[in-house]
This record gives C-alpha cells, structure tokens and sequence, in this order.
C-alpha cells in the first residue's frame, strides 16, 4: 500500500470497516474498557461475599509492638490502627537511619574505587562485589545472627568506656532527655528553640548570600558555607544554653537482665538497618563511581590545570557535576530502600509489615490489610520521590 | 492529505470516547445480568446437589453454603490438611521431609474415615500463622489442624467453624532455671519473646494491664522467637505450654530451662473447618469424639478388628458399623460417610491415648490434665471444692 501513490487509495466509504481507523480505535477502546469493568465488577463481588469493610481497624488492638521510641501506647487500650501507625513509625525510622547511612557508604566507596591507592580500590571493589552479589534477606539475617550469637548475653554484659554496653539485648548509649530545666516546664521549650534556631538560620543565610556576593565580585574566598554553618552552630548551641540547658544526658546502666536509663539499639532494628545500609550502600557506590566517569576526562584535567588540590578537586568540580547523573539513579535505591525494610519480618522487628500481620491473624481481613499495607509503601515511596525531584530539580537548574 | 483541524479532531475523539462509554456501559449491563444468571443456575445446582438445601428459599450472602467439603474431598480422593510444620511433637517436617505429629494424626483418622485411605492426605503448609485462616477460606486447604485456639471471635470473624478440641492447653512461660523468675510478678520489665500471629500476644497484653507490670516484646514466628531466646536474647519466651514443652524437649540443654506452672490462659486446640458446613464439621467432630470414646471402652489398634468381628455389647456394634448378634447396621444417621468410619480411623490410627503416647508421650505430662479421661467420673471424685471437678469447660472469650 505505501508504495502505491496516494491518489490510487480507494475513496474512505469503500474501506471496510475494521480497517478505518476511527472505528479500530472504537474497538480497542471499548474492549479496553469492557475488560476494566469486567475485572472491577468481579473484584467488587469478591469483596461482596467477603464482608468487605475497614471498621476492624478501630477495634481495642490487645497486642503490644517493640518501639522503644513510643512507650506509652500499650496496646491494650489503643486501638488496631494506632498500632498499625506505631508499626509504621518503626519502618520510617529504619528507612531513613538506612537511606542516610548508605549514601555516605556510597560515596565513601565509590569515590574509594577510584582511588590511585591499590589497596583502597580493590577494598572497595571487594565490598561492592560481595554485598552486591549476595541475597539482602541473608545478610539481615546474617547481621542478626552475628549478634544473637556473637554479642555476649546481657549477664555478661561489656562495657564500652564505662558510658555504653553491649550484649545481645542491644547496644545501649548515652542519650539527652528533655528535663524540667531553671524556668519550669519545657512544654514551652521546644517551641521557642525552633523559633530561636529558624531566626538564627535566616541569619546565616543571610551572611552567606553577602559573602556570596563579595567574592563574586571580588574574586577573593569567603567561604561562605563555613561562615553560615558557623554562624547556625554557635548560635544554635548559645541559645540552648541561654534558655536554661533543659536537658540532662541519660548514662544507661544495667540493672539484672535490662538496661535502664540511656537509650538501647535494639539488634533487630541494628540488623536491618546495617543490613540495609550495606547492601543498598553497594549499588549507591557503583552509582557514584559510575557517574563521576561518565565526567568528560577534561574536567579532572582542567581542575588539575588551575592547580586545585585532590580534594578541591572532587569536592568542587567532580562531585558536583556527577551529583545530576546520580540523583535519578540513587532516588531508585531509596525507594528499594524502603520496600527492601519489609525484610523486618526475618529479624523480629516489629515494622508495619510485621504489625499488619498481627492485626491479620486477629481480625482476618488479609485484602483491607494488605491494601493499607500497599497504599502506606507507595506513600512512604512517594515521599521519598517527591523530596529527590526537588533535589534534582535544584540541582539540575543550572545547565552545564 | 490534509490533517483535520484540531477542533474536528477533539470532536471525533470525544465522539469516540462517548461510544466507547456506551459500549462499556452495555457491556457491564450485559456481564452482570448473565453472571447474575449463572450464579443463580450454580446455586440451584448446588441445591440440587446437596439436596438438604431444598426448603431453604432464598439463599442469603452471609448464611449461603460454601460448597460440600466432603463431596469435594470424596471427589478429590485426598484430603487437604492444613498443619504446622515447624512444632515438634505436633505438626513438624522432620528431615526426611515426613510430616509427624499429633495434629497429623487426625489428618490421617478423619481421611481414614472419610476416603478409607490414611495415606490419601495432602499435607499444605499452614505454619505461617497470619495466613492459615486464609488458606482454609480460600479453599486452598479442607481442614485446619494447626494447635489452633477456639476463641469467640475467631469464630465470629472469621470464615472459620471449630470442632471438637483434640487438645487443651494454656498459655505458659519458660525461663531459665537460673533467672529467678517464679511468676510473671517477677517479669517487671522483662524481655519477653511472644510467638506473634496467634492469640498469645493478646493474652500477654491483657495479664500485665492485669497485674499493671511492663514487659518489652520481641514477637516473631514461634521458631525465630524460640531460637532468639535460647540465645539469651529475651528472659522469657511465652506461647501454649504444649509448644514450650515441645521447644524445649528436642534441645540438649533442656535441663536448664523451665516452664513456670503458671498458666494464663486457656488454649483449647481445635480442627477448624469452613463456616456453613456443618454436615463436614459434624464428621470431623465424631471422629475425634470417637476416637476419644475407643479409648474410654478400651478399643484399640490392635484389638479393634477382633471387636469388629465379635462385638462384645451394642455400643460397640455402633461405633463400629456392625452388626450386633445379627442385627442390622446402624449408621448413626451419617449420609456422607459410611457406617464403619470410626472404625477405619481406630485402624489407622488408634485411640487417642495411643496417638497421645506415640505422639507426644511424656513430653507433655497427659495424668490429671484436661487430656486425659474424665475419669473417676464426677460423681466419684474426691476433695472437690463447690462447682468443681467436672467437666464443663467454657471456651475463651476473645
């Protein structure tokens, strides 16, 4: 047909009829749409006979989840979704320890992989090899293991410098509690510290789009960056000081078999965050060193000619630049990060995943369970895309 | 060609899109009246089939029978049993791959009675316990035998119906010999590892809000928690005194742990069927208590095809399926399975005194429990306090 000129086509109305695109297009519509009603009616009437309903969620949950964050709720008289929220509470919390810990491994190792130092490259390789190319769910579960078994039982507890303890009930560390400090309650005190430190934040800002200014028009260094984070930090510790230091820090000790005092990682949530960090710690390496290769050979070379050290060197002109290829790809390795913290359920940890479980078994109700379980992930997921697009988007806004 | 302009293009496409509205309209018209249609013809057959449903008018969503598990099982010719496969003694995959235990036993006397076969059992894997009443519902099993606890909601909730209890226990807790733990009055604070997905987390919950003590979980499978407090991760593990007892028996080191005497609940383990369909609960049912009464009059594995020969009295004529001096069968009124079902699950199997001495033996003390006989009987016990010693045994409400 495309070979024949166009003015030998047969005129439209002599086309049959499954060969005119209008009605083709027709057909594929409706069947498309026919099949989607099809499956939602068949869904709607499964959901029918199996008494479909969220209301279970507000019954008395009686079971009690691990969060040593979150004491107070005991679970006899919250109800299944407080739970459900304690459980999720749980997951973010591993998510975000494991996100954050592993793009420092990442970077760390990536740019290692590219060191001059043999050693330090094939460590690095070393690492990225074995944690990328073995199951996440045994290295948990390996991480876990080696502290079940390896850390010594709390009656043989040991010491870290007479300030922490080690035992396989968890390492337990110093931590600042929130007291009533010289002016009362400190109810108010968080709300004024906040104001306090948002001021203290402008402020430095502030100076630092000044100095900005002076040595783009100078040309002269006024480390601008280290000017704000100075000026954030001494204030920042000032005006806590200033409002009465209305927090004491909490040494552990240990009294019979548990610790008190302080605060206790616990080594399920241990086991999976170092279990996440390094796996997910393997590919953010990969993805590091492969983004700053992509860089044309001229950049390294350029920065070599104005004379800037090794480290100005990646700091200034190479991880910048490397940082638009790596964002897309290390956003795909938060959100494995996140459905990857499901794998709780190997290592105790009582994550949302694990706690909808409980929640399953006493109510039943597995497809609203699992529902919410899918609607809290691809939130959680969301989130985490929603905060690297506006990391992106920052950092692509200047075209190289 | 020319390209239409890009208002007759919106026109044709929102054209376009009206008909495919309608045609999806008419098809869902179409697919709910003719699915409406063949539900309808596969309820009447179903009626047909099961007859007994003749009278029932209208059949209601909520009260509508789930179909004929024995039918379907008898059609099948092997009997889907849900068990655990991760507790010793009860319901455990040895390394053979062989599936032992107590609850397989009943597997095997229920398929002995209603497939003559003991052998034609198709062990499913119902050791997760968040998804075991899933599997029952979905049809993906016929019964569940699991050291499953009746409990009033369970049965109200949930698409499950429980028949007679094959064992009754509590939950207990088991500590170290040498933790100087005596009771949960001595657990303040304590590290307790709680088999979760069962109804053990509930119990725990509820007796230190009782005693008003705080404890710090660790829940997990019952294998995992197990393992992490033998490891010394938690000063207690707490689940059914039967599966502490059956933790703890397989280890080398089982001198150095113990179960406390104290019970905090009551765990009456129980074959769970589907709802509405009794006719299938009801031969589960007779089976256990059968099973049960073949030990009350002293028939055994290896004496009952000489009782089955030779009846010594009518009611073991009946319980047998035979006849009794030349008399005719009686089939108790069981349509589904045939008079000799009894029999055949004592052949298989024994009475439950042999399957407890074969299965569990003196792992699990039987003497003086709620497991053994209601024997003497009530009227001859002695030193019982007013309303005690008896056998009326009310089922947990939670």
């Amino acid at each position: 047909m495309s070979q024949q000129p166009s003015t030998s086509l047969p005129p439209p109305d002599l086309v049959p009829l499954i060969y005119q695109r209008g009605f083709r297009r027709l057909l594929q519509q409706g069947a498309y749409v026919g099949v989607t009603a099809l499956l939602a009616w068949y869904v709607y009437d499964a959901l029918n006979l199996r008494d479909f309903g969220f209301g279970f969620l507000d019954d008395p949950a009686a079971f009690k989840v691990a969060n040593q964050w979150i004491t107070d709720i005991d679970g006899v008289t919250n109800n299944r979704i407080t739970m459900y929220l304690v459980g999720v509470w749980s997951s973010i919390r591993v998510i975000f320890v494991a996100i954050l810990l592993s793009t420092l491994v990442g970077v760390v190792v990536g740019v290692a992989r590219l060191s001059s130092n043999w050693l330090v490259a094939r460590l690095a390789m070393l690492y990225v090899e074995v944690f990328r190319n073995t199951p996440l769910l045994m290295q948990v579960v390996l991480v876990y293991a080696i502290f079940l078994v390896g850390a010594p039982i709390i009656q043989d507890v040991a010491v870290i410098g007479d300030f922490a303890f080690i035992s396989n009930r968890g390492l337990a560390i110093p931590w600042p509690v929130p007291d009533a400090g010289w002016w009362g309650v400190p109810d108010w005190f968080v709300g004024v510290w906040v104001a306090l430190l948002i001021a203290i934040a402008a402020a430095a800002m502030a100076v630092r789009r000044q100095r900005q200014n002076i040595e783009r028009d100078t040309g002269q260094p006024q480390f601008a960056n280290r000017w704000a984070f100075g000026i954030f930090a001494v204030g920042a510790l000032v005006s806590f000081i200033a409002l009465g230091l209305p927090v004491s820090i909490d040494r552990p000790i240990v009294e019979g078999t548990r610790y008190l005092e302080g605060i206790v990682i616990r080594p399920e949530f241990a086991a999976l965050t170092i279990g996440l960090t390094l796996y997910t710690g393997a590919f953010n390496a990969e993805i590091v060193r492969g983004s700053i290769q992509a860089l044309p050979r001229g950049q390294t070379e350029a920065a070599n000619a104005v004379g800037l050290s090794a480290y100005q060197r990646m700091t200034l002109i190479i991880l910048p630049q490397a940082l638009r290829q790596m964002i897309p790809s290390i956003t795909n390795q938060y959100l494995n990060v996140n459905k990857n913290s499901s794998l709780a359920y190997a290592v105790l940890y009582d994550d949302l995943f694990r706690v909808a479980g409980i929640i399953q078994n006493k109510a039943g109700h597995a497809l609203e369970m699992f529902f919410v379980i899918i609607v809290t992930y691809m939130l959680i997921s969301f989130l985490i895309s929603v905060v690297m697009n506006f990391i992106n988007a920052r950092v692509t806004r200047v075209g190289v | 060609m020319r390209l239409p302009s890009l208002k007759s293009r919106r026109l044709v496409s929102a054209l376009m899109f009206a008909g495919a509205a309608l045609i999806a309209g008419a098809l869902i018209g179409a697919c709910t009246s003719d699915d409406d249609d063949q539900q309808a013809q596969a309820v009447e057959q179903q009626q047909q089939v099961m007859q007994q449903q003749q009278d029932q008018p209208q059949a209601q969503v909520s009260g509508e029978p789930r179909g004929n598990t024995i039918q379907l099982v008898q059609d099948r010719g092997t009997l889907k049993c849900g068990v655990k496969q991760t507790q010793p003694l009860f319901g455990n995959r040895d390394a053979d791959g062989n599936v032992t235990g107590f609850d397989i036993e009943f597997c095997k006397a229920i398929a002995a009675a209603v497939l003559k076969d003991a052998d034609a059992v198709e062990y499913v894997d119902a050791s997760d316990a968040s998804t075991r009443f899933e599997l029952l519902a979905d049809g993906q099993i016929d019964i569940l035998i699991r050291t499953t606890t009746i409990t009033s909601s369970r049965d109200m909730e949930l698409d499950v119906d429980f028949a007679q209890t094959t064992f009754y226990t509590g939950q207990g807790f088991a500590v170290r010999k040498d933790s100087g733990i005596n009771s949960t009055s001595d657990m303040a604070n304590a590290a307790i590892c709680v088999q979760t997905g069962t109804t053990t987390e509930q119990n725990v919950a509820d007796h230190f809000t009782d005693i008003g003590l705080n404890y710090e979980p660790t829940g997990g499978l019952s294998q995992d928690v197990a393992a992490a407090f033998f490891e010394g991760r938690c000063d207690v593990l707490t689940a059914d005194a039967s599966d502490l007892a059956s933790r703890i028996v397989v280890r080398d080191d089982a001198d150095d742990y113990q179960i406390l005497p104290q019970i905090i609940s009551k765990e009456p383990l129980a074959p769970g069927v589907r709802d509405y369909d009794s006719d299938w609960k009801d031969v589960v049912n007779w089976v256990v208590h059968g099973l049960i009464r073949a030990e009350e009059i002293g028939l055994t594995q290896a004496n009952v095809a000489a009782m089955a020969a030779n009846p010594p009295n009518t009611e073991v004529a009946r319980l047998l399926g035979v006849p009794f001096e030349g008399g005719s069968v009686s089939t108790l009124g069981f349509d589904a399975v045939d008079a000799q079902f009894i029999q055949r699950a004592i052949t298989a199997v024994g009475n439950y005194g042999e399957i407890y001495e074969r299965e569990i033996g003196d792992a699990i003390e039987r003497d003086c429990t709620l497991n053994a006989l209601a024997r003497p009987l009530p009227s001859e016990a002695v030193d019982c306090g007013p309303g005690e010693g008896g056998i009326l045994y009310a089922l947990p409400y939670r």
